[in-house]
Parts: structure tokens; sequence; C-alpha cells
């Protein structure tokens, strides 16, 4: 516990000396007021009286517009938006954590102290997550403690939403680890971990390609390929949908969402093991 | 005498992944250092003394051999519990200041906060670092981080400390007191294992030494019987004619004059005893008789002479051509 809470002070204390914290803080705060300003509404007496989208005043036609519908579809536009950037984001700030850990005239200090290298390596991952982990909490519920400010309107799934995001950052995070581990190189961990994130949201139409596919063997790869990888496409849908209540959904494909949360936790399972089993290993 | 630190036939051969080079950087190595006493581990460059000090902290796993610390074996963490370190070239995260890099490092040694709220600065003031607590880490020079590096080993009171070039960087004074610190620790039972190339403070820190050459160790004692001369003797009285000189010779010594006194070297001990004898019957006033010694920096370059090659590392091992397809 003493290990786990001085590794996460380190982690926190060094995103703060990096400009991590900072950055982090003023890029996410930025994309609130960014957003903040780009949607203006009109709320009168609870009854929205008029809307603006980037200044441009919303044609409202002759019915009145739900004022909670339009919150909710603007919250799930949000959190699709957000899926996206605070998952980069996180990534950005934590793919040196296990680097910097492994460099020559560092991990000696560490490893000599009584600490078993998985604990330390995963209290790490538990500081860099907790370091996301706060920031998603800081986009989401500034976000929400706006839209409720300006319209009076909350909806909790919109906070909840958050979960699956960070649900996305862990999995990605742990296959940074991974790479990290190995490679022992910040720009890699990134490059690939991006890689993986771009090539599963494309795979995320794996039927199709398999269909266009001339071959079998080709075909059999693909879909290979997305059961393995992390449903980066599948689960930025499910936030949306979650967040909307499935009220919003027009593209009504259906996700199975015990294979596409099944599959990718244990992609960061498995990334996370075997960081684990390949730090344990290491000689340095 | 317990040993603190035991090891026993360590080998440790060094693959590079994708390349058929491989180093044998130890060869079989026994180690035993004992509560109280300051062991000094001589070598020339990659002769293998990181190699040890690693395999011994669990950093690198040794290809075969047996290493324990406190009856532990090294794979367990629980043996660094009671050991400091400080690693050759170390790094500490730049962004810490002096005073929250000892209490991160000690609280991972499992120091409480209210232990290190006196601990830290009372090291702080044993390495003369006081005034430098709440600065960052990487404002300090290489002197400074290695006495910080220092501290950072003792914040938990260890009673093993394993020290690799420790003085690297520091100046003369800076030394004097490491060593002055590092003979404290023993006396009060801390045994401790040390890295140097400056044989002269091997010399004056250290109980026992081993030198290491590509991986074994060549020679290993007291430092007082690895620099012995045999039975020579500087011998100094008067009068001291030649025909004394001669009858030495006769009874099979070796005698010869340097300036001002005589180089006399015996058969063992009752043979020099005869000697001195021979010369008090003749009426010689003996003022001096002491062992001459060669310094520890002769019988480490002798030792290191005497390898096939001057080469430095470890063994290169590379498969032989034959065989190999073209
Ligand atoms: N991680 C590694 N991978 C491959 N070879 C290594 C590794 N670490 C050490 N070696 C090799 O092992 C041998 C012994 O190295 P070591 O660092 O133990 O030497 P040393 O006695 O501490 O030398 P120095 O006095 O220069 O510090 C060298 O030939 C070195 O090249
Ligand atoms: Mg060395």
């Amino acid at each position: 516990m003493k290990v786990l809470a001085a590794n996460v002070e380190e982690v926190f204390r060094e995103a703060a000396a990096r400009w991590t914290l900072v950055a982090y803080a003023a890029l996410s705060t930025l994309f609130i007021a960014l957003f903040a300003a780009a949607v203006n509404l009109d709320v009168v007496d609870g009854a929205l009286a008029g809307a603006k989208l980037f200044g441009k005043q919303l044609e409202m036609g002759p019915r009145s517009v739900d004022l909670d519908k339009l919150v909710l579809g603007f919250e799930s536009g949000f959190s699709g938006f957000l899926y996206v950037v605070a998952t980069f984001l996180a990534v950005f700030a934590t793919a040196h954590l296990v680097p910097r850990l492994q460099e020559k005239g560092t991990i000696d200090l560490y490893l000599s102290r009584p600490v078993g290298r998985v604990p330390l390596l995963l209290s790490r991952y538990v500081g860099g997550l907790l370091l996301a982990g706060l920031n998603v909490v800081y986009l989401v519920g500034a976000m929400g403690l706006l839209i409720w400010w300006k319209t009076g309107v909350v909806h909790p799934r919109f906070f909840l939403g958050g979960a699956i995001i960070l649900f996305t950052i862990a999995t990605l995070m742990a296959f940074a680890f991974l790479v990290g581990v190995v490679t022992s190189s910040t720009a890699v961990s990134i490059m690939a971990t991006f890689a993986v994130f771009f090539l599963a949201a494309i795979l995320s139409g794996h039927r199709q390609i398999e269909a266009a596919l001339a071959t079998e063997w080709a075909a059999a790869l693909v879909r290979g390929f997305y059961w393995v990888l992390p449903k980066t496409g599948q689960l930025a849908q499910a936030t949306v949908d979650f967040v909307s209540g499935g009220q919003l959904s027009r593209h009504k494909v259906e996700i199975d969402y015990l294979a596409v949360f099944g599959t990718t936790g244990l992609f960061g399972l498995v990334s996370l093991a075997l960081s684990a089993l390949f730090f344990r290993r290491k000689d340095f | 005498m317990t040993a603190v630190l035991s090891a026993e036939g360590l080998s440790k051969t060094f693959r590079t992944p994708f390349s058929r080079r491989q180093v044998r950087a130890l060869d079989g190595l026994d180690l035993q250092v004992a509560a109280g006493e300051v062991f000094g581990l001589l070598g020339p460059n990659g002769a293998g003394k990181t190699t040890t000090v690693k395999i011994l902290l669990g950093l690198t796993h040794p290809t075969s051999g047996r290493a324990e610390l406190f009856g532990l074996p090294v794979s367990d963490p629980g043996s660094r519990r009671r050991v400091g370190y400080l690693p050759e070239g170390h790094r500490f995260p730049g962004y810490l200041t002096a005073r929250q890099t000892l209490s991160v490092f000690g609280r991972m040694s499992g120091v409480s906060d209210s232990d290190l709220k006196a601990r830290i600065p009372e090291l702080l003031a044993r390495v003369r670092l006081s005034d430098w607590g709440d600065v960052k880490v990487k404002r300090f020079s290489k002197g400074m981080t290695q006495r910080l590096g220092l501290a950072s080993a003792l914040v938990h009171r260890p009673d093993l400390l394993l020290l690799d070039e420790p003085t690297d960087g520091v100046d003369p004074v800076g030394r004097r007191e490491i060593r002055d610190l590092l003979r404290e620790e023993a006396a009060r039972g801390t045994a401790v294992l040390l890295n140097s190339h400056l044989l002269s403070e091997i010399e004056a820190t250290c109980d026992r030494v081993a030198v290491l050459r590509k991986g074994k160790a060549v020679a290993a004692g007291r430092i007082a019987d690895l620099t012995a001369q045999g039975f020579a003797y500087r011998f100094v009285g008067a009068p001291m004619d030649e025909a004394l000189l001669g009858l030495f010779r006769e009874s099979g010594a070796a005698a010869e004059r340097v300036n001002g006194h005589v180089k006399l070297t015996a058969r063992d001990a009752a043979h020099l005893n005869a000697l001195v004898d021979a010369a008090r019957a003749r009426g010689v006033l003996v003022t001096e008789l002491t062992p001459l010694r060669s310094t520890l920096e002769d019988v480490f370059v002798d030792l290191v002479r005497a390898g096939e090659t001057d080469e430095a590392g470890g063994t290169v091992i590379t498969p032989p051509e034959e065989g190999r397809p073209r």
C-alpha cells in the first residue's frame, strides 16, 4: 500500500513537473470552452426559445423542439468527441511511464527496493489510470455542470458515459505499457497504441471488408484481427448510445455488448499480463 | 562469522538478441561478506563488478549459481528489505527535490512517514546537503547527486550496503567523508560491498578485497596478505658492513643495500630471527625491522597483466566460423 502510494504520488509529481498536468487541464478546458461557446441556447422559463450552433440560428420550424431531447443530442455528440480526445490525451500523458522507469540508472533505484517487479509495474499503471481518470472526470463533470447551469437539464447517463471511455483508456494503456516494456521507447508506444486504435476502428466494419476480399484466408485474417484487437469503433458507438439511451440511434446496427466489452477487456488483461511477464524476466 | 551476503558459482552470459555474440561477464564467482565487514570488489573495466552487484539485487538474473542476502534467495524481493544500494551512474527523477526523493524511495523500502520526518534532515546533514533539501535534483552537480544517492541508500538504515563506485565525481574532502561514513556504518555492524577503481581508497577502507578479471576472482583476501612480499624486510641498524651482508647471503638470505637501509629476504620466521641474532652477535644496534609491502596498485596491475589479454570487457564468445552457412 505504501509502495502504491509512493508510486502514484511520483506519477502525479512527474506529470506536474513535465507540464503534462497543465497541458492536460488546459487542453481539456479549451475543449469545454469551445463547445460551450459553440452552442448557444436561449432558455426562457424552461422552454427553448432559440438555439444557435456555431453562431447560426437553428431552424426550429413550427413544432417546438423538446429541450430535453436537444440537450441529450448535444451530450451524445460531445461524448463521442470526448471518447477520441480523452483517449488520445491519456495515451500521450502516460506512454512515457514505463520507458522512463526502465532507463539505465533509474530502474536500478526502483528495483533495489524490496518491491516485486509486478507490483512496481502495476502501481505505475494504477497511477497512470488515476491521472487519466481524473481528466475524464474533469471533462465530463465540467461539461455536465455547464449544461445544467445553462439549461437546467441533467442526465446522469452523461456522467456515466465517462466509464466506457475510461474502460477504453485502461485497455489501450495496458497495450502502451506492453510496448513500453518491450521497446523502452515512448514514441514507439504512442505510435503502436494509436495504430491499434485506428486499425481496430477500421476493422469495426470487418463484415464489409471481408465481403470485398477475394480469398477466404484473407477474410479469416481480417476477422481474426477484429476479434483480437480492442473494439474501438463499437465502443465509441456504445458510448454515444449509452448516453443517448439509444433514443437517437439512426444507424440501427445492433452491438453485441458482451462480446465487445469482453474481448476488449481480454485484450487489456492479456496486454497487462504480458507486460508484467516480460518486465519480470528482463535483465537490467 | 555469519555471512550477510553469500554467492556461489555465479555465472552470467549476456546474449544479444539477433546476434551470435555472447559475453561471459561472470564465470563461477564465489563471494561472502560478513556483518561489520567492508569488502572491496576490484577489477579492470568490464570485469563483472557491476554485474555481480546487479545479480545480488535481482536486477539481472544469473545464468547459473546461487546468491543469497540475509539467507533469502535474491529472487525474493524480501531479501532487499535491509539492503541499501548506490548504483553506478544512477539517475534520480529530476523533477523530485532531494527531500521528495528520500521520501519516495524511503517509503518504497517500508519506512513510515513519521520516521522519515526525522530521518531525512539527519541524512541530508550527514551528506552535507542540508541547504539543498528543497531543490530539484536536476539542478544538482554530479557529486551532489552522488551524495544524495548515498543518502537514499541509507534512508532505511540498511544492514548491507552495496555501493558501485560511491565516490565517483565526489571532491577529495567528500571522499574522505564518505570513507569515514562507511567505516562508521561498518562499526555499527553493517556489511559493505564496495566497487571502486580508486585503489588507495580501497586500501584505506576495506578489510578484504577480491580482484576480478574476466568474471573470475583471480585473487581474494585481506589487503595485508595480498600486499605482503613473503619474508622481505626493511632492515636498519649500525654498523652495517659488507662482511655482515656476506654472512647473511651465506645463510641463504637475499640482502641488498637500498638507499640507507638493507632489503632483507629470509626463508621464514626462524631464518629471519637467526639473521637478527647473527647481527646482534656482531654488535649491530637494530633500529628498524619492518615487513616490505607492495602497494595494492602494484598487486592489481600484476594480476591484471597476468591475463592472456589486456582487452576490456568480459569474455566474448562467438561460435566457431566453420559450419556456418555462407
Ligand atoms: N545488459 C548487458 N548486455 C550485454 N552485455 C552486458 C550487459 N551488462 C554488462 N555486459 C557486459 O558484461 C561485462 C561486464 O560488465 P560490468 O558492467 O559488470 O563491468 P564492470 O566490472 O562493472 O566494469 P566498469 O569498471 O567499467 O564499471 C562487460 O563486457 C559488459 O559489456
Ligand atoms: Mg561497473
